[in-house]
């Protein structure tokens, strides 16, 4: 009896430091920004409950607009990138080739750089009169481009950043898919005559799809969260031409003060990731059944 | 025929490799050329990709301007803290979760997995208010608790967990072990390469995080690497308009990148562990 008890107190113990870090500074605060939201909060003064009014302002602000359109242009530059590149590299590096471990070192190797540094290095690449970019770019005839004063091409240059950056990710989770494939399976499609292609496309394709799906859904929200490196190149301009959702909400609390607001924004972002992430099962389930 | 095109082939995918290599190793390459590069020659025109004239002058302009150490101590004691309280209270709740019955187990569980949906930029704001709130903003312990209520490492470590034979739990009982006993001398052991792997994913984004610690601290004191590197060698640095100084801004991104790329190098099994655990099987 004595033994019962303890036992049903024991992995409570032993849940209870991590219960606590849990509900303080990730659950609590989760929940907590929503009710921020629902307020007009400067950092002096005191919060005014005004229910969805910082909803309803924000989806006739056109700052915000823009900042989701640039955040979708951006994820639209990016996201098929990262995925293609990810798993072409990856089939790559899995193939039996002398030097292909060196590859896949070097590819993963800027992912573990911070995020800020890779601003800086990609900042002077593709500076406008002394970066090497536009330097290659000459010998075939192209003139310098102002990439990242420029409102066409800063989104672009963020984005090249980007892929380089994050590429050996999504290398490393498509490689894991890939050897999880039985080697059997490829075997036995080689012995009944299938190329190289068609072993492609009917036995690995199919079989890597789950990794397929986790790679871009956490591409998708990466993507849709991206902030340091704009805040380190562009910091949203020129004239907004890289503000993206997530540094507006920056903007919003922490240099205009409107706490409430930002919090408005981060919940915005939250409900597009839910209907981002229902959306790819949607469609990732009717491409299956067709 | 058929053979020819093999060959062909495989020297199409060895073209690959290397394209893909140079591609990737280039801006390291470039960065770590023009750091040793006095401030004439780096904006000289062709470029090159040996320095004419190698200097330490950036190194020691970075060093003797900036607090550039302080922010590098800074971000490492913060990532170093907060992985270790990550792997003790971490393995604890894992340890709980994966091997007793208890009321509550499963909902508790979901609830900690929920957080998975919820981005952490929704945190930040109220993050925030709260530090304010006891007056613990600009410290190192405002850069190391929000890390603590991690998922990823409950996570990993639960589902490791699960695996262990209940036999090898059923025999220390036996001989008359607790149940904290048993979580630190047989779980945490048998359980290292899972503890590693969750040791560097936490090390490496506590280390490389930047938003919430742009946010909570603005004195230089107490600023960590990333954020002291946008603030000082980004595009919004330069005074009153002028470009930053790229001489010193590569010597800072390259003293900020060696102990990233050499931790990387001599853990590369961990960290590609690490990777495809909360990735893949996710």
């Amino acid at each position: 009896m004595k033994k019962n008890l303890r036992l049903s107190i024991i992995p409570y113990l032993f849940l209870i430091p991590y219960l606590f870090a849990f509900i303080a500074f990730r659950f609590g605060p989760s929940i907590a920004g929503f009710f921020v939201s629902l307020t007009r909060w400067n950092i002096v003064g005191t919060p005014k409950f005004i229910g969805f009014s910082n909803y309803f302002e924000l989806f006739g602000d056109p700052s915000f607009i823009t900042s989701l359109i640039n955040t979708l242009y951006f994820m639209a530059l990016t996201v098929p990138a990262l995925i293609v590149l990810g798993l072409l590299i990856a089939l790559l590096v899995d193939q039996n080739l002398k030097g292909r471990t060196v590859t896949r070192t070097f590819v993963f190797m800027p992912y573990v750089i911070m995020s800020t540094v890779v601003g800086v290095i990609w900042m002077w690449i593709f500076d406008t009169h002394f970066g090497i970019l536009n330097y290659y770019l000459s010998f075939f005839g192209i003139k310098p481009i102002a990439w990242l004063s420029s409102v066409n091409w800063a989104m672009p240059a963020v984005a090249i950043t980007t892929i380089w950056w994050t590429v050996g990710f999504n290398m490393i989770l498509f490689l894991a898919g890939l050897q999880d494939i039985p080697e059997e399976l490829k075997e036995a499609a080689r012995i009944d005559g299938a190329s190289n292609w068609q072993i492609f496309w009917n036995v690995t394709f199919p079989l890597l799809r789950p990794t397929t799906v986790v790679v871009l859904m956490l591409t998708l929200i990466n993507s849709f969260e991206v902030f340091d490196q704009v805040y380190v190149m562009t910091g949203g301009g020129p004239s907004m031409a890289t503000l993206t959702v997530i540094q507006y909400m920056y903007f919003q609390a922490f240099q205009y003060f409107r706490l409430g607001y930002g919090s408005a924004v981060a919940y915005v972002v939250f409900a597009f990731l839910i209907v981002l992430v229902l959306v790819e099962r949607q469609l990732l389930k009717k491409v299956g059944e067709s | 025929m058929k053979r020819k095109n093999k060959y062909f082939s495989k020297t199409i995918l060895y073209l690959l490799l290397i394209v893909f290599t140079v591609l990737a190793f280039a801006p390291i390459l470039w960065m770590t050329v023009s750091a040793f590069k006095p401030e004439g020659e780096i904006a000289s025109y062709p470029p090159t990709w040996v320095p004419q004239h190698p200097t330490l002058s950036n190194f020691s302009y970075v060093l003797e301007t900036f607090n550039f150490l302080r922010w590098t101590l800074n971000s490492f004691l913060a990532a170093i803290i907060a992985t270790i309280i990550v792997i003790l209270i971490d393995s604890m709740a894992a340890f709980s979760f994966a091997r007793f019955h208890f009321k509550g187990n499963a909902l508790l569980y979901a609830t900690v997995l929920s957080m998975l949906m919820v981005p952490i930029q929704v945190t930040i704001i109220p993050l925030y208010l709260m530090f304010a709130h006891v007056h613990l903003l600009n410290t190192i312990t405002s850069l190391i608790l929000p890390t603590t209520g991690n998922v990823t490492g409950v996570f990993i470590l639960r589902n490791f967990f699960r695996s262990v034979p209940q036999d090898l739990i059923d025999a220390a009982r036996i001989d008359g072990a607790g149940y904290l006993r048993i979580w630190w001398t047989i779980m945490l052991p048998i359980a290292r390469p899972s503890i590693s792997a969750v040791a560097i994913i936490t090390f490496i984004s506590n280390w490389t995080n930047f938003l919430w610690p742009l946010v909570s601290v603005n004195s230089d004191a107490s600023r960590t690497l990333p954020v002291g590197i946008a603030e000082f060698f980004g595009g919004q640095s330069g005074v009153s308009g002028s470009a930053p100084q790229y001489g010193p801004a590569m010597a800072a991104a390259l003293m900020a990148t060696i102990p990233a790329i050499v931790v990387f190098l001599l853990l590369q099994r961990y960290f590609v562990k690490g990777i495809t655990m909360t990735g893949i099987k996710g």
